[in-house]
């Protein structure tokens, strides 16, 4: 695990090789969570702009939050205003969409188990992260989600963000959001069972 | 009484803490009662706390693209 409070005071003091170490541990975790809000297209604009941002304040950032939140919500600032620019909104098509269980098959009739759930051999977020294979699995998964559920992961999970925030920035309901997030999270463990269970992705 | 599937329904209300009151109590006894939605809401809990800690790491070439595009703009 990286230090995150070094890391920050290496920035602030901008220690040789300090900005290459910040945008490769985030780099890929902003593009990925601006995409499903403002398109492919725009997506490497609206983080190039996030960054240049977060390299000019990174004096005012004073560690209440983890790094990654405080780039989220600069982030979605950027994608904003070059959104305005282009006079464009946020895409939310699909945003209020429940999609339903991905694992309603797993239930009887009677609302009871019918595949009952089984022991996982790793049981810490970081033995499962251990795991090189299941980390490109995840990765792979994530990639896959319908853009909506992955928009909310990347803001919630990732970026960690609450629940009010995001729907006061996206302008849609709390409700929409957690049942994205839950869907999302559902999926995601249906992965992690299965990687658990089969040992492949 | 609420059922398995209706718990596998509620799974991110539970791990969020995002129930009433009465929920709440209808949720925590059928997990004393039934340890496979015990499992199965461990296992949510689990897959939320992953993606919390999911590195994306990106290729050094990608690094130094980026940077030379910082330090670009920067100057303009």
């Amino acid at each position: 695990m990286i230090d995150e409070s070094e890391l920050l005071t290496d920035l602030k003091n901008a220690k040789p090789g300090a900005a290459e170490k910040v945008v490769a541990l985030h780099h890929g975790f902003l593009l990925l969570m601006v995409r499903p809000l403002v398109g492919e297209d725009l997506a490497n604009d609206v983080v190039q702009n996030t960054w240049v941002r977060v390299l000019a304040a990174i004096h005012s950032f004073e560690g209440r939050s983890r790094l990654r939140t405080w780039l989220t919500s600069i982030a979605l600032n950027e994608a904003k205003a070059l959104l305005r620019k282009y006079r464009r909104e946020i895409s939310l098509e699909g945003w209020g969409e429940d999609t339903g269980s991905p694992i309603a098959d797993r239930f009887k009739e009677s609302g009871r188990w019918q595949t009952l759930p089984h022991t996982w051999h790793h049981n810490t977020p970081e033995a499962l992260l251990t795991e090189a294979e299941l980390q490109e699995c995840i990765s792979k998964h994530l990639h896959r989600l319908p853009e909506a559920q992955r928009g909310v992961v990347m803001l919630r999970e990732l970026g960690g963000l609450g629940f009010a925030e995001i729907a006061a920035e996206l302008g849609i309901s709390e409700g929409n959001i957690r049942v994205l997030l839950h869907r999302a999270r559902q999926t995601m463990h249906a992965m992690l069972n299965h990687f658990e269970e089969e040992g492949t992705c | 009484m609420l059922t398995c599937w209706e718990m596998s329904e509620l799974g991110s209300d539970i791990i969020d803490q995002k129930l009433s009151f009465n929920s709440r109590m209808a949720v925590m006894m059928h997990i004393s009662m039934c340890k496979n939605c015990h499992r199965y809401i461990k296992q949510l809990t689990l897959t939320s706390d992953v993606l919390k800690m999911l590195p994306l790491p990106v290729q050094p070439q990608e690094v130094a693209r980026v940077l030379a595009a910082i330090e670009s703009q920067d100057q303009k």
